[in-house]
């Protein structure tokens, strides 16, 4: 009984293994705003695949994971690039007439949504089709965008009006107009918080979502942008060379990590439980263990190297 | 007239309301010099004294406004530019600053230069990066003058000619 007892233990340690080995390796893909690619970098072995032209100056980025395509936005051509993710390859541009800042999608990846940074309005756009559903009007230079999952809300970061506003994702409806720090930017949300990084004001803001209240917390040199993992928040300070990490018990800043040069947008890694940092600076991205904060790695991506959005495909 | 006096003033103010642009434009160069690291370091973090060595610069004057400092330089064209000082790291050796007012046809100029020890110890390289936005702010047509290529142009020549006169001042000491 004893001996059968290790051997079922043996078989589920291999098959468990095998399962590991053989799960497909994350991939970050990092638009390089400097050459009008999209780099693809397999995170498991840190080599670039692929590099994909896409249209003018590629800033922001999303994947939909269960429609297998990403979406790029570039500012310059005015246009969004989508991206097989299956053959890695443009299948369509879709015009927009305007300059594509942020992008994010519902959970369900029905809907895209994308900021329009002159013009102070957000497309959206049905993720089968392509079709632009609504332009709705908001604050001044809306930069970053983001979904929450538990309220079902989409909220933005409008740089030149210092405030935040949450939208409904059922009827697009104005829930909230926040105020924030000066010249926030990057955004993200989850649970009952939102959080912005405010560059000009060196601070993030915490939205709580329970009270409307906020919280500002001093951060490094211009942070560009901001996300949670687990207990964590990962501030990029762009004119810093380095992250802060915040704990969110305490508010309080609890370490600072160095990058490469210009850091500015940062994701996850889930499956190997690593932080990945686009560094503009030097054209490259970080890679940074979470187990222990140390930096693992810095890998060469292409020239000007920003990534703004959800850029890993988990 | 007052129709023409009414847009200009709109037009001057929608200026105002947008800070940059959504795409930064990058210089950045490397140079060798043969002088150690310690001493090429002395000399670039040395925010007041960039007169010794930058060929277009005239004279500095340095101020400090509460915990910041300043600079104000006078180039040998006559014009003046104001600058901030945005960070010294002995460890990084990196220098950072801010260019608040010039005549150049950039804005948002934020730089730093990073000094690493070379292959001897009589070998350094100095590391300088330029971040900034075109003039224009707003979307297409872009007026001649304000566009991407002629802030890159101006910000180009002012970090080569700077690297150069680096070189030049050390390597002669």
């Amino acid at each position: 009984m004893y001996k059968f007892f290790i051997v079922i233990v043996i078989v589920i340690l291999a098959l468990g293994a095998l399962f590991t080995m053989n799960s497909p390796p994350n991939k970050a893909f990092i638009t390089n705003q400097g050459e009008d690619t999209v780099s693809i970098i397999n995170l498991d072995t840190f080599q670039v695949e692929k590099r994909i032209k896409v249209g003018k100056k590629p800033l922001g980025i999303t994947i939909l994971k269960n429609k297998s395509i990403a979406l790029v936005g570039n500012v310059e051509s005015q246009d969004l690039s989508v991206i097989d993710l299956k053959k890695n390859v443009v299948i369509k541009t879709l015009a927009l007439k305007a300059t594509p800042l942020g992008l994010t999608h519902n959970k369900d990846e029905t809907e895209i949504y994308v900021t329009d940074w002159f013009n102070s309005q957000i497309f959206v756009i049905n993720s089968m089709n392509f079709e632009i559903i609504k332009k709705i009007p908001v604050g001044k230079t809306p930069s970053g965008i983001a979904f929450n999952e538990k309220y079902s809300f989409i909220v933005i970061s409008n740089r030149d009006s210092n405030s935040v506003e949450i939208y409904t994702e059922k009827e697009m409806r104005l829930e909230k107009k926040i105020m924030v720090g000066k010249h926030p930017y990057g955004i993200s949300t989850e649970g009952d918080y939102i959080y912005t990084a405010n560059v000009y004001d060196d601070s993030i803001t915490v939205i709580n979502l329970t009270n409307w209240q906020t919280k500002e917390i001093k951060v490094g040199d211009h942070p560009y942008n901001v996300i949670k993992i687990n207990d964590q928040l990962f501030v990029t300070n762009s004119l810093d060379d380095n992250i802060s990490i915040i704990d969110t018990k305490t508010f309080t800043e609890i370490l600072k990590i160095p990058t490469g040069e210009t850091p500015e947008n940062l994701w996850v890694d889930k499956k190997n439980n690593r932080l990945v940092i686009s560094n503009w600076g030097s054209d490259s991205i970080s890679i940074i263990n979470l187990h222990d904060m140390k930096n693992i790695k810095e890998v060469k991506s292409g020239l000007q190297s920003r990534a703004f959005g959800d850029f890993i495909l988990n | 007239m007052k129709k023409y006096l009414f847009l200009m003033i709109t037009l001057l103010l929608s200026f105002q309301l947008f800070a940059h642009g959504p795409t930064p434009q990058k210089v950045q160069e490397s140079l060798v010099i043969n002088a150690p690291a310690d001493k090429v370091w002395t000399m670039v973090k040395d925010f007041c004294n960039i007169h010794n060595w930058h060929p277009a610069v005239e004279k500095t004057t340095c101020e400090k406004k509460g915990e910041d400092t300043f600079r104000t330089l006078v180039l040998k064209s006559g014009e003046t530019v104001y600058e901030k000082l945005r960070g010294v790291d002995d460890d990084l050796m990196k220098l950072k600053f801010e260019i608040v007012k010039s005549p150049n046809p950039f804005t948002d100029f934020n730089s730093y230069l990073i000094v690493t020890k070379g292959s001897t110890d009589n070998e350094s390289t100095v590391q300088w990066t330029a971040r900034f936005y075109r003039l224009y702010k707003l979307n297409p047509p872009i007026p001649e003058g304000q566009d991407d290529a002629t802030a890159k142009a101006a910000a180009q020549a002012i970090v080569d000619s700077g690297l150069k006169g680096l070189k030049k001042t050390l390597e002669a000491n």
